[in-house]
């Protein structure tokens, strides 16, 4: 076990744990939210067990769940919408919290790899993760015109 | 080599799908059928079985609650129709 | 059968599978351990035909034949998906309204879009060389597509995907698989054993002899598939409605 993998136990542990405690309780508004989290603090978690096993490879997944984690969340915001326009969710500091704590974790990693392909692709999943969860956040607060949809 | 993380992992895991069968609404079920979906991802990550963690993460992130919440968006629908609420 | 016989009956399996089960458990290795005789014999099949990543070798040589039946179940349950949910006699389709999305859901939606649909070619390409595949790939690159009705409209959508040409590639796609399979009964060895093509230099795109086109193959059943499949929940959820139901 090394530092990075301590690091996502304890990440994960804490972050993934609060966002199941969100997700299974509370009203819809918090669900929600906790949903859009979980992605977002697990994302991280996976940048770091790729480099804890000193796999490389296993960026990939990181990479799939900064594009699909933020789509997961959007079809909950379009389908619901009727929902949460009665009762909007607001958790403007929960994700901007956990979009630093990812912004965090990729310059890290960054400065740990140095330049090259690794670090691009760092790059790249976290500029989706993070620009994915703030819009996926604006969408859950009233993204979709609750209309004449049926 | 790597205990804690395994069992921290599994520990989400469990709690998450308790949790899905306990939860009653279905759409609070997709929800946490969403979150279990990540939880599972990380397990096969952490036991290095990346591949399958992979098709976790592509089904269970958004094709699955798709294909449940376009579900329930069609009962509610209907029932709005039944009970003659013209919108 | 009376409601007593079933139970016995239900206990007598379950008894028998709990047996079975707990037999296995024991005689299964340890968690963790070194001993591992299948992955070693499967790692070193996989490396003697250039195959880097040796999940790909299992699903599309080793046991391509197990593949072929899991994109039958696929397939199957498409067709099936296709048959329940089509439009009958009393359904009318109706016009779904236009979503009214905030801009910056809308541009990102249609940024993320193309990066999405490569990021599912790229995991297909990959799938011999690193963790991904065929599977994995494919249903990324379909509900990729579908960004299109999450963050613009279902319009939007429809314009982009001929459901026709999807379910033609979905049952080409299978059928290519077959074709592979059957070419190397033609070349003289077994159904779809990986004889036909060199194996290429290892850790390359084209490297593993048969194993890129099997998976290629896989990658657009199951993107046609997952593509077909949703269209059909989509036109359940938003567009048919029943006749005498007004929204």
């Amino acid at each position: 076990m090394n530092g990075w993998i301590l690091t996502a136990t304890v990440a994960l542990g804490a972050g993934v744990g609060a966002t199941v405690w969100g997700v299974a309780t509370g009203p819809l508004r918090r669900r929600v939210v906790a949903q859009n989290m979980s992605s977002a603090v697990a994302c991280p978690g996976l940048l770091l067990l790729s480099q804890g096993f000193g796999r490389p490879a296993y960026l990939d997944l990181a990479l799939l769940l900064a594009l699909l984690g933020p789509a997961g969340t959007l079809v909950f915001a379009r389908l619901l919408s009727d929902d949460l326009a009665a009762d909007p969710p607001h958790a403007r500091g929960v994700t901007l919290a956990v979009a630093g704590y990812g912004a965090v974790v990729v310059l890290v990693l960054c400065a740990v790899t140095g330049p090259g392909r690794t670090m691009a692709k760092l790059l790249l999943i976290g500029a989706l993760l993070i620009g994915g969860n703030l819009v996926a956040s604006r969408a859950l607060s009233g993204g979709f015109a609750a209309s004449r949809r049926g | 080599m790597d205990e804690p993380l395994i069992v921290v992992v599994l520990l989400l895991v469990a709690v998450s799908a308790t949790a899905a069968v306990a939860v009653r609404d279905p759409v609070h079920q997709a929800l946490v059928l969403a979150v279990l979906g990540v939880a599972l991802a990380l397990l096969f990550t952490v036991l290095q079985a990346p591949d399958v963690g992979l098709s976790q993460l592509a089904v269970g992130s958004v094709l699955t609650p798709l294909l449940l919440m376009l579900s329930v968006h069609r009962v509610r629908r209907r029932e709005k129709g039944r009970k003659g609420k013209a919108r | 059968m009376t409601r007593g016989a079933r139970l016995i009956v239900l206990a007598l399996g379950g008894a028998g599978l709990a047996a079975l089960l707990v037999a296995a458990c024991l005689d299964l290795p340890g968690f963790g351990g070194t001993w591992h005789p299948y992955g070693d014999r499967a790692v070193e099949a996989s490396l003697s035909r250039r195959t880097a990543n040796t999940i790909a070798s299992v699903n599309f040589d080793q046991r391509a034949f197990d593949t072929l039946g899991e994109m039958s179940i696929l397939f199957a349950s498409v067709v099936g998906t296709v048959v329940l949910l089509r439009q009958t006699r009393d359904e009318k389709r109706g016009k779904p309204e236009p979503e009214e999305v905030a801009l910056p859901v809308r541009r990102y939606a249609l940024i993320v879009l193309p990066v999405a649909v490569l990021s599912g070619l790229y995991v297909i390409a990959h799938g011999q060389l690193s963790p991904g595949g065929g599977f994995q790939g494919g249903v990324v690159a379909a509900t990729a597509l579908h960004l299109l009705y999450l963050g613009a409209d279902y319009r939007a959508l429809e314009r982009v995907r001929p459901v026709g040409l999807f379910e033609v590639g979905d049952a080409l796609a299978a059928s290519a698989y077959v074709v592979t399979g059957l070419a190397a009964v033609l070349g003289g060895t077994a159904f779809l054993a990986n004889t036909l093509l060199p194996y290429g230099t290892f850790n390359t795109l084209a490297s593993g002899g048969t194993v890129p086109l099997l998976n290629a193959a896989i990658g657009m059943e199951v993107a046609c598939a997952v593509v077909v499949l949703l269209a059909r929940f989509l036109d359940q959820a938003v567009e048919i409605e029943e006749e005498n139901g007004k929204r």
